[in-house]
């Protein structure tokens, strides 16, 4: 399990954002937004908060660390 | 390739462009010059310019992220480390061939001999660099 892991795709699902779209608005190529939907990029805090703040959740519900989990 | 960014397509052509001009250079059996060593510069350069021409055209969305330049510096790290170590065994080479009386310094064949080791050093890390970048995509960060 990764140290930190998103709900990215789960609300995005529920908003029906696209992938592009949430890149679009965050600034960042949606190739980054699906590597971060697979846990395979752990943004910065500045991206993270920026996602959370699209997706219209407080940033902790958009995403969770593990302290035992994989860094 | 509709599922590759930007970064990654440029990267894939600079993988291309230098096995297409460094690879003849070095596996294949022949008299290196310095003038093939200026020759092959340009040529990368050229090849360089025109791939990315290329693929900047067919592309809509240039954008580069936080992810492309910590990739970005990945590769760099990986290509100074590969410079750093074969530098030193280089250097070690010499001197040692050096000291055991096998070369002779002021011979000019010697210095072209190791103009092209170096200049080998040189593509090894460049690849090693785009290499790495690429695989970087593809695995987790």
């Amino acid at each position: 399990m990764p140290a930190i892991r998103n709900q990215i795709r789960e609300l995005r699902g529920l908003r029906e954002i696209t992938q592009q779209d949430l890149a679009d608005r965050v600034g960042v190529t949606r190739q980054t937004v699906i590597a971060m939907e697979q846990d395979k990029y752990s943004p910065s805090l500045e991206t993270a908060f920026k996602v959370a703040l699209e997706l219209g959740v407080p940033l902790e519900q958009c995403f969770q660390y593990d302290p035992k989990g994989k860094r | 390739m509709a599922s590759l960014s930007y970064r990654e397509k440029t990267l894939y052509a600079s993988l291309v462009a230098e096995i297409l001009v460094y690879g003849p250079y070095f596996f294949l059996h022949q008299q290196n010059s310095v003038n093939k060593v200026a020759g092959m510069i340009v040529a990368i350069i050229v090849l360089q310019v025109v791939l990315q021409l290329v693929i900047a055209a067919f592309t809509r969305n240039r954008t580069t992220d936080e992810r492309d330049r910590l990739i970005e510096l990945r590769g760099y790290r990986a290509g100074y480390l590969v410079v750093a170590s074969l530098m030193v065994v280089g250097l070690a080479m010499l001197w040692f061939h050096a000291t055991m009386g096998q070369i002779h310094l002021d011979n000019p064949h010697v210095g072209l001999h190791f103009l092209s080791v170096f200049f080998g050093i040189l593509v090894i890390a460049d690849i090693t660099k785009t290499a790495t970048q690429i695989v970087a995509y593809r695995r987790a960060l």
